[in-house]
């Protein structure tokens, strides 16, 4: 346990030095300075001087590297361009929306495909299991923004069911959070379920050949029972992995989706740094992002522990 | 008299290999056979349509009709030809943007699963990179390089990069572990040689899959970049950009952006399913898979 800990802290600094740094070169691609592309090409040179010091864009590329990166060691991610507040804070602001959408859609996902793939397993003939299992290639091909508007179309336009965009806090005022959450939360659970189930099938068909099944059902398990309590345990490590690894992706959606809803989350902050060039910002949330995958997986990887006894003996 | 019979068993007529060779493969027949009618579509039609520039400010917004099959757009431009022709650059850009990913995780994945020493660096790289949401490096792209057809082309080369490599890689590992890669090493071939006489061409099947699977990714993302406005730039009809620009007609005239959604829909579909009939085809482990599902659908059913 110490040493998967140890390992994943490890990776942590891998993966941050390497995002961090590549962002940082990626924005000084940019042709041209920074400071007057930000500020326009009406702005005065004493103010573009003043940006330019500010944003650390004086000395030599290297020494502007270290620099930063010494700011980013002691936890000075720098200050916003547009918040004029500390990149920190202005993340710490927007991180509640996002990571409502991000963990109630994978929740939801998680039960819902294991709720169809071992229907489906108990009972092939099922007409309904099988639409559900076959509707999932369907979804797999989905644009998730496009998804976005027909739903917009269908529910907020025509049927008036949901508000089409806009956001409020599950904590301080419920009555208003759960309408405005159904629309996006139903398009990133519709793309999650439909790669869960693929993922848990292929690991459910895995497991059904394997001996131990035989026996339980040699002692008198029922279908049901056995796959309760026996596949199901032992296929899901597949899909607890895929939880991991989906969630870049899973950020790259809800980007789309907080801009398509308007949600005020950490995606809605990354779109408008990125029109108003806040390159401190930029940096500040792709970091973040590249510390909570590195986080989802330790997750994952705990909870490998409790679902799998000889990781937990090793 | 049993030989007779033997005989008939073990060669039924070339008629009915072909029957069972379709029906094996039937999944991959036809949706291979509409995807390429897509693409000869995408290709040939626009000769016959009116142009995609052609405005039109009299006959705005106008629902699908004989004249207009999928109506117009707020210029009054034909959306059948928009889409058509948005397909050639919708396609035509996800395609190569698939072959450049493809290629360079094939270098990779060949390079990082044979030298053992490489392997550490480059797998750790590659992690680094899948841990990064493709949209947000992508816009990074865009904003330094500025939103163009070549800007979006690196960008997702260098996201779907690692996801080939890994596949490759794993494959590859497996390779050089067998008996005959030893005996290559043993008669004195040099590494670079086996790997490319021996161990490139096994793992080309497996690259062939991958390419098809990356390809339908590449198509969403494609299509999500354009209408973020990080692709290709409107006048310029992709699918992406075009559902963008009907978002705001979305209420007065729905065909706008329900046209194009539902072509990316049903290409990455196809492209989907093609994909994961050539793994049962490519992959031992998902055809076993495939005919244990077949067997237990049957099971059922009798």
């Amino acid at each position: 346990m110490t040493a998967l800990l140890v390992r994943r802290l490890r990776d942590l600094v891998v993966i941050l030095v390497i995002v961090g740094t590549m962002m940082f070169f990626v924005i000084r691609l940019i042709p041209g300075d920074p400071a007057q592309a930000i500020l326009g090409p009406t702005a005065r040179p004493s103010d573009v001087d003043a940006l330019r010091a500010s944003m650390g864009l004086n000395g030599s590329i290297w020494e502007q590297y270290l620099s930063w990166a010494g700011h980013v060691v002691r936890g000075d991610f720098g200050t916003s361009i547009t918040y004029h507040a500390p990149v920190l804070d202005v993340v710490a602001e927007h991180i509640l929306p996002t990571l409502t959408l991000a963990v109630l859609s994978t929740v939801i996902s998680f039960f819902l495909s294991v709720a169809i793939t071992s229907w489906q397993a108990v009972s092939p003939r099922n007409p309904v299991a099988r639409t559900l299992d076959r509707l999932s290639s369907l979804g797999m091909a989905m644009p998730d923004f496009w998804i976005s508007l027909m739903l917009v179309l269908v529910f907020s336009v025509t049927l008036r069911w949901f508000p089409s965009s806009g956001y409020h806090s599950l904590l301080s005022d419920p009555a208003a959070a759960v309408p405005a959450l159904v629309l996006p939360l139903t398009v990133l659970v519709l793309g999650q379920t439909a790669l869960f189930v693929l993922t848990l099938r292929e690991s459910l068909l895995g497991e059904l050949p394997l001996a131990y099944l035989r026996t339980a059902r040699v002692k008198g398990l029922s279908e049901r029972q056995v796959m309760v309590k026996h596949v199901l345990p032992n296929a899901m490590m597949p899909l607890v992995t895929q939880l991991g690894s989906n969630f870049a992706m899973l950020v790259g959606g809800i980007v789309i989706i907080e801009s398509i809803f308007v949600v005020p989350g950490l995606g809605h902050l990354l779109m408008g740094a990125v029109s108003t060039r806040d390159f401190p910002l930029i940096q500040g949330v792709t970091l973040f992002v590249a510390v909570l995958f590195v986080v989802v997986n330790l997750l994952v990887d705990l909870s490998y522990a409790l679902l799998d006894p000889k990781v937990r003996v090793s | 008299m049993s030989m007779a019979v033997a005989a008939s068993v073990r060669e039924p007529s070339a008629q009915r290999r072909a029957a069972r060779l379709f029906r094996r493969n039937r999944t991959l027949v036809v949706s291979s056979a509409l995807l390429g009618l897509v693409v000869l579509t995408v290709l040939v039609l626009p000769l016959f349509l009116p142009s995609v520039s052609t405005t039109d400010p009299v006959h705005r917004l106008l629902p699908p009709s004989g004249a207009h099959l999928l109506g117009t757009d707020s210029y009054g431009r034909d959306v059948l030809a928009r889409l058509v022709s948005g397909g050639r650059a919708s396609l035509g850009l996800s395609a190569l943007i698939t072959l450049c990913a493809a290629a360079t995780g094939m270098v990779i994945g060949l390079v990082s699963g044979f030298y053992r020493a490489a392997d550490a660096v480059l797998m750790r790289l590659m992690d680094a990179w899948m841990s990064f949401p493709a949209i947000i490096l992508a816009m990074a792209l865009a904003i330094s390089l500025g939103a163009s057809i070549w800007t979006e082309l690196i960008a997702l080369t260098v996201i779907f990069t690692p996801f080939t490599a890994r596949v490759i890689r794993s494959r590859v590992l497996g390779i050089a572990s067998r008996d005959y890669i030893g005996a290559a090493r043993v008669s004195g071939m040099s590494r670079p040689k086996i790997l490319l006489v021996h161990v490139f061409p096994n793992v080309l099947p497996l690259a062939l899959v991958q390419v098809v699977i990356l390809s339908a990714a590449a198509m969403l993302v494609d299509g999500a970049m354009s209408f973020l406005g990080l692709g290709i730039a409107p006048p310029t009809p992709t699918w992406g950009n075009m559902i963008a620009e009907g978002r705001s007609y979305l209420v007065t005239a729905p065909w706008l952006v329900i046209a194009p959604g539902v072509t990316i829909m049903l290409c990455v579909f196809l492209l989907n399913l093609i994909g994961s009939s050539l793994r049962i085809a490519v992959d031992a482990r998902a055809r076993t898979l495939n005919d244990l599902r077949r067997l237990r659908v049957r099971r059922a059913q009798s």
